[in-house]
């Protein structure tokens, strides 16, 4: 990969986002002292000159939504297995701890195990092929790749029906805002490409072939629909703490609205960031796994006795 | 075999060791290179052991390969960097019969020459192991080293790469066991994940002649405590991150079957894994024939301390990750997972299992 080259474009990029993260805590901070004292527009103003693209980006909405089709409430990540393997729980410990643990440890290893194959395959759509062998590589168990490969083939199908009639051709008419037109095309090639590789894969079993692994696929079409590399990291990041949340409202863990006090927590938000913070810059050579027993969890929801999700 | 010193200076770099193997007519195996450097030492030695019966036809007698670092252990900035050649149909038994491969502890304050926590000073004071292992069509390797022990404030590194021949049809191919597992540290010194960092991964290439490479599988495990000396010396009661993040698990490891060689054992393990009591199961035991549930309570009691799974996961590898709460109980059961079966014994001697 050409990392070189694009190192001081990346460095320029972060140091960009950074500071439009800043001003826009800044003015989500001055916005709650004096709610009604600013004029709406002036959310959208960047106070350095920069000319904003959109403040609220349309594909943000589709792609954060929980009800976009990709099937995610059928998995908890391993956190049924991780409930059966610490029962009972301690006296001192609740149940909520106990869940704020798993959250915890299953955000810190989505980010060391995923998050890199997302940024990559946004920086390098090209790339998509070998990201899906190599993360299909990566990965550790049959129950962990059937989440994975479910969700990448759901958002694939997504595109071709759904996405492809807008996205495709407004990146292919050469109007893309956030990514150079032409790579924007790249993308679109790229992913259609991919897609072809998969359905001509079905007629003859190549056990090798690609498979359609949901992280790659999330950067690529995030890339395509315009999505800048923060937001689809961290709707990447949030999408997947709300399936596990999901998860654990099913699973009578909590509440819907203690669940929905987690997710609007600071700390997620901390968290979430502090993740993608930490690897920005990780190739996908180095990526892998932080948390090893959740490997055993997740490899483990086959011995459950009874399960209600598929991961 | 001519054994060279390991300060001449013809071999490359400190750390360095080359070795290949191959088969001499009609079935000898042979050394054909075998060089090391300070701090590596190399030693081969080939028992009378003959595979009489094996998931091969006329299987070569394996030859043992003992990795061995002067003190027993890897010192800060220490560099291991060891190549294998497995020539066609030779097998090879790689073992550490130094016991654990111990990871000495890194000086918070005597490495530190530049800024803190640069990526310049964390490679400098991390030690290194690089393994790059190339088996040929029906080569065969036993990897069962010692588990590493990394001691309280260190940084380890180890990276091992094996590449197959990816176009031999699946009778022919090479056939590899490898095993990496690592554990809190000194238990006895009460040391529990106090180290700093810990990276170990695996992976397997292949490699189809014409110098295209796909990678079949990768297995990586980092243990990150995730903050600089500055953090470190600003606050003592810093939570410890990699404690959190294995436990209950005092030892974690990964177990990578690839090969006809292993074809059997692979299977054996798969059913094993799938036939463990389920979890949250009511115990109809009284349903079973008595024969049948003693066998069973057997094996549940030499598997209740591992924690463990199974996969066969994609191009014929089965990865098996378990997790114990320390060395022994890991140890025991799956010496005694792999002696039941009998497949490594049978191909590569008792020898092979030395570290089990």
């Amino acid at each position: 990969m050409n990392t070189k080259n694009n190192t001081e474009d990346l460095e320029q990029e972060i140091a960009d986002l950074e500071s439009r993260l800043h001003n826009a805590k800044a003015q989500l901070a001055s916005s709650h002292l004096a709610p009604r004292s600013a004029k709406p527009s002036s959310l959208s103003r960047e106070p350095n000159g920069i000319p904003p693209s959109i403040p609220i980006h349309h594909a943000l909405l589709l792609l954060s939504d929980s009800a976009l089709p990709l099937g995610s409430f059928a998995y908890s990540s391993g956190l049924e297995s991780y409930l059966a393997h610490n029962k009972p729980l301690p006296r001192s410990v609740t149940s909520i701890a106990s869940f704020r643990r798993f959250l915890k440890l299953s955000i810190a290893s989505l980010g060391s195990t995923s998050l890199p194959y997302v940024l990559n395959a946004y920086r390098y759509p090209e790339t998509l092929e070998t990201l899906d062998n190599d993360l299909d590589a990566s990965t550790p168990c049959v129950v962990a790749q059937r989440a994975s490969l479910a969700q990448g083939r759901a958002l694939l199908g997504l595109w071709e029906r759904a996405f492809r009639g807008s996205y495709g051709l407004y990146a292919s008419s050469g109007s893309s805002m956030a990514n150079g037109a032409g790579t924007a095309v790249n993308a679109v090639k790229a992913l259609e490409d991919f897609l072809d590789a998969l359905k001509s894969c079905f007629d003859h079993v190549d056990e090798l072939g690609p498979k359609g692994h949901f992280s790659p696929l999330w950067g690529v079409v995030c890339f395509i629909m315009g999505m800048d590399l923060h937001q689809t990291a961290y709707v990447f990041m949030l999408n997947h703490a709300k399936a596990v949340l999901s998860a654990a409202v099913r699973a009578s863990v909590m509440g819907p609205y203690q669940a929905q006090a987690i997710l609007a927590s600071k700390g997620l938000q901390e968290m979430i960031m502090q993740r993608i913070e930490r690897e920005w810059d990780t190739n996908v050579e180095d990526a892998g796994q932080v948390v090893p027993p959740l490997d055993l969890w997740v490899g483990r929801h086959e011995l459950l006795y009874s399960r209600i999700f598929n991961s | 075999m001519p054994i060279k010193s390991p300060f001449e200076t013809d071999v490359a770099k400190a750390g360095h060791g080359e070795v290949i193997l191959d088969l001499l007519p009609p079935s000898i195996p042979t050394l054909t290179t075998l060089t090391y450097k300070y701090p590596l030492k190399l030693l081969a030695r080939t028992p009378g052991f003959v595979p009489r019966t094996s998931a091969q036809t006329c299987p070569s007698r394996p030859v043992h390969l003992y990795l061995l670092t002067y003190g027993g252990g890897l010192l800060p900035g220490d560099h291991i960097d060891v190549s294998i050649t497995l020539k066609e149909r030779t097998r090879m038994v790689v073992s550490t019969p130094q016991g654990s491969t111990k990871i000495f502890k890194t000086e918070p304050t005597a490495s530190v020459k530049g800024q803190r926590g640069t990526p310049a000073h964390i490679a400098t004071d991390m030690s290194r192991q690089m393994l790059d292992v190339r088996i040929d069509n029906e080569a065969a390797i036993c990897y069962l080293p010692d588990p590493a022990v990394p001691y309280k404030d260190s940084r380890y590194e180890q990276a091992q790469t094996f590449t197959v021949d990816g176009t031999a049809p699946d009778s022919k191919r090479g056939s590899l066991c490898v095993l990496d597992w690592v554990t809190e540290g000194r238990s006895s010194r009460g040391e529990t994940w106090d180290f700093h960092f810990w990276k170990g991964k695996n992976e397997v290439w292949s490699d189809d002649g014409s110098g295209s490479k796909k990678l079949l599988l990768r297995d990586s495990i980092i243990l990150d405590d995730e903050c600089d000396d500055a953090e470190r010396d600003a606050d003592n009661s810093h939570p410890n991150m990699i404690r959190e993040r294995t436990h209950p698990h005092g030892i974690v490891g990964t177990l990578i079957l690839y090969g006809p060689v292993y074809e059997k054992l692979a299977s054996f393990i798969l059913h094993r894994f799938t036939t463990q009591p389920r979890i949250g199961a009511r115990n109809w035991s009284t349903s079973v024939s008595p024969a049948k549930s003693a066998t069973e309570s057997y094996s549940n009691t030499t598997n209740t301390n591992a924690t463990w799974t199974a996969a066969r996961v994609r191009a014929g590898f089965t990865l098996v990750k378990f997790g114990a709460p320390d060395f022994e109980a890991a140890k025991t059961w799956l010496g005694d997972l792999l002696r039941e079966e009998g497949s490594v014994v049978r191909e590569f001697g008792e020898e092979a299992l030395i570290c089990l």
